[in-house]
Parts: C-alpha cells; sequence; structure tokens
C-alpha cells in the first residue's frame, strides 16, 4: 500500500515545474499502489503533454517509491 | 567551437591528415564534410565511413574491396573506399574501434600511398586525404598498447578536439532556435515559441548523444506541439526528469555562480549526511558507524555533537542519505 502522502511529496517535487509553465497536476486517487491524476491548467487539453507527462511522472514515481505500480492519468 | 572553425578555415587547404576527436554526436563528420568542401579536393568525393560498422574481416575488404574470386561470395570486383575516394577525402568514423591486425595494413597504404585489394595482386596507387574520427583519445589507447603508435603518428599530423554541448551550454538556445526553424519548415507549421521553463530545461540537461540528441529532441518538440507554444509537456519525459549528473558522496551540486554560498555550510552538511548515513547502516551503534567512516569512535562524537545530530535516530524513515 502507497500512502497518499507519499505520492503527494513525490507529484510535490514536479509540481513546480508545471506551474512554472502554466499547468498543474492533481493527485485524484490512491488505490493499493496505484494512482489516479489529472492535469490541469495550460497543458490539459493536449494529447502529447498527456503522453509525455503521464510517462516521465510514472517513471519518477517508481523511482521514488519501489512497490509503485500504475499511474492512470484521466 | 569558434577556435574550430577557425581552425578549419586555416587547415581545409592543406592535404594533410586529421583526427578529429569528439563524444558520440558532437559533429565529427560535419567537420569531416566542411574540411573537404573548403578544401582544393572539393570536386572529388567524399567519403564517410565507420570502421565501427563491419567485422574485423569486413572492414579489409569495405577499406579496401577485393577482387572477383577473393573469397566465397565475392562474384565480382568490388572498389574499396580507398577507390571511391580517389582524389578525395576519407573520412574514417570509429577508428578507435579498428583492430590491431587491420591497423597494420592502414598504416601500410597510408605509409606507401598505394593499396592492394584483397585477394588481387595489383598495387593501386591512391591520392586520398585521411580525416579520422575518434570518441576516444587514441594518444592513451597508444599508451595501452590498443592503438598502434607508428599509425597514430602518422594520422595525427593535425588534430582537433570537439567539445561536447554540456561545455559549451550557451550555444544551446542557438542551436535550439536553429534546429526548431528547420523541422517546423520541414513540417510546414510555423515556428512554435518554447515557454521560459521548457528553455531552462534543455539549457540544464546533460545531453550524453550532444548535438544528434539536441536535433531529435527538437524534431520532437515540432512533431508534438499542437497549441504553437512548446511547454514542458512537450520535451521527451528523459529530459525533463533527467536525474542530475551524479554526484558522489563528496562532490555536491554546484551552486548558481551568481549567489555566494558558504563553504563551511556546504562541508558541514555533508558531514552530517555521511554521519547520518552511517549511523542509519550500523543501526545507530556508534563504534560501527565509526568503522564505516574510517575515523575514531571518539571522533564521531565529537562530529555527531557538533553536527546537532546528537538527537538522531538511526529509525527516522527520511534519513538523509548520501547521493550514490
Amino acid at each position: 500500500m502507497v500512502s497518499r502522502d507519499r505520492v503527494e511529496s513525490v507529484l510535490d517535487r514536479i509540481r513546480p515545474l508545471m506551474q512554472a509553465d502554466g499547468g498543474d497536476i492533481e493527485l485524484l486517487d490512491v488505490q493499493g499502489n496505484s494512482a489516479k491524476v489529472r492535469l490541469t491548467g495550460m497543458c490539459a487539453g493536449c494529447p502529447s503533454a498527456h503522453m509525455t507527462l503521464y510517462m516521465g511522472i510514472e517513471i519518477v514515481l517508481r523511482e521514488e517509491i519501489a512497490e509503485f505500480e500504475e499511474l492512470q492519468v484521466v | 567551437m569558434r577556435t574550430v572553425f577557425e581552425f578549419v578555415n586555416v587547415v581545409s587547404r592543406s592535404s594533410s591528415s586529421v583526427i578529429v576527436t569528439g563524444e558520440t554526436g558532437t559533429g565529427k563528420e560535419m567537420i569531416a564534410n566542411l574540411l573537404h568542401y573548403r578544401s582544393a579536393r572539393r570536386d572529388a568525393p567524399f567519403v564517410a565511413t565507420s570502421c565501427a560498422l563491419f567485422s574485423e574481416t569486413l572492414i579489409e575488404t569495405e577499406l579496401f574491396g577485393h577482387e572477383r574470386g577473393a573469397f566465397t561470395g565475392a562474384i565480382r570486383d568490388k572498389a574499396g573506399r580507398f577507390e571511391l575516394a580517389q582524389g578525395g577525402t576519407l573520412f574514417l568514423d570509429d577508428i578507435d574501434d579498428v583492430p590491431l591486425s587491420v591497423q597494420v595494413k592502414l598504416l601500410r597504404a597510408l605509409q606507401n600511398r598505394e593499396i592492394e585489394r584483397v585477394g588481387g595482386t595489383r598495387t593501386i596507387p591512391i591520392d586520398v586525404r585521411i580525416i579520422t574520427g575518434t570518441k576516444r583519445d587514441l594518444k592513451q589507447m597508444v599508451g595501452e598498447g590498443r592503438f598502434r603508435e607508428d599509425l597514430y603518428f602518422r594520422l595525427n599530423v593535425l588534430s582537433m578536439v570537439l567539445p561536447p554541448l554540456r561545455e559549451r551550454r550557451d550555444d544551446i538556445p542557438d542551436l535550439v532556435r536553429h534546429f526548431v526553424a528547420k523541422y517546423a519548415r520541414t513540417r510546414g507549421v510555423p515556428v512554435p515559441e518554447l515557454s521560459p521553463v521548457v528553455q531552462q530545461a534543455l539549457q540544464r540537461y546533460q545531453w550524453p548523444g550532444n548535438v544528434r540528441e539536441l536535433e531529435n529532441v527538437c524534431e520532437r518538440l515540432v512533431q508534438t506541439c499542437t497549441c504553437g507554444t512548446v511547454r514542458i509537456g512537450c520535451i521527451a519525459a528523459s529530459v525533463l526528469f533527467a536525474a542530475p549528473p551524479k554526484a558522489d558522496a563528496v562532490s555536491v551540486a554546484f551552486p548558481q555562480p551568481t549567489r555566494p554560498v558558504s563553504l563551511d555550510d556546504r562541508l558541514r552538511a555533508v558531514e552530517s549526511n555521511m554521519i547520518a548515513w552511517a549511523l542509519k547502516v550500523a543501526d545507530g551503534n556508534k563504534s560501527k558507524a565509526a568503522e564505516l567512516l574510517n575515523i575514531k569512535r571518539s571522533t564521531l562524537g565529537d562530529r555527531i555533537i557538533r553536527c546537532g545530530l546528537a538527537d538522531t535516530q538511526p529509525s527516522r524513515n527520511n534519513d538523509p542519505q548520501p547521493a550514490h
């Protein structure tokens, strides 16, 4: 089980980067070892951004939290 | 880089051999190309080949060619790269990957200015300017016995070193502008703008693949951008989230050049990080921790107090750890 706080603390490290570019990421839910997030702001509607950030954020989460399994971007 | 181009202007007229040393993607072939088209040989062919492409036996036929029937499958005569470059320039990339046995043959060819095809008896005179590319320091390889000294001296009349991109970061914005404009033109879209965050990310990245990697990233930016401004969502995740250059336990991230830092504070931070790490690994056992750090038990006690770590419980979850 991954705690919401741990996921949130990793996301907090990525956030400044996104916020500086007028975007943000919202943690919706943590279930088991997976998390659900939503992109908001500037990059929200862009399919390319979805793909990049989805991959990037998942990589970072897996690096920081060994047992992390899956990231869902909705 | 300007020095490099000035040097190109100076030496391009000559016919001497050149060694271009540079990491992958720094533009070795581009420089070789430039040298050729600035030289008196510009109307003769420029032939480029990578010596890393072929196996030991294939390099030979590739460079020197072969006669019909020289070996199974040699159904017709084939001219080697030396012959193809007759009168012009031959760029041999990855010369550091050429095995010693072929190095002897290369040396002979260069020394006598003539070659023999594999399986042939005819000697063919050659008039070719040789430019070699290498990612390793050939001189060092000579010292290690992996590169023939005589060949090295033959090739090394003129030597150029291309700096890796991370050592000329000032050029990154210009290069990005150039490549983004180039790919926008190919794709037939207006040149997108880059948000400041994107520019910073590109500036910060280590660029292990150098200019080649930068070009690919720019191509990607242009292809993925849907809104006219490249924001962080469009850069490859590997660039955006790349780990900073690995620092070992001793070296710490360098501060911004504009801000003064306290050396003492930095040293204390490193010290307390190391001590906290040792205490954690040693499960709080100070004698063991002192052993790990190669200091006396009493010294460790003093330092713990000095760093204000006296209350550190080794079981704490987020103990600072030295970066590996």
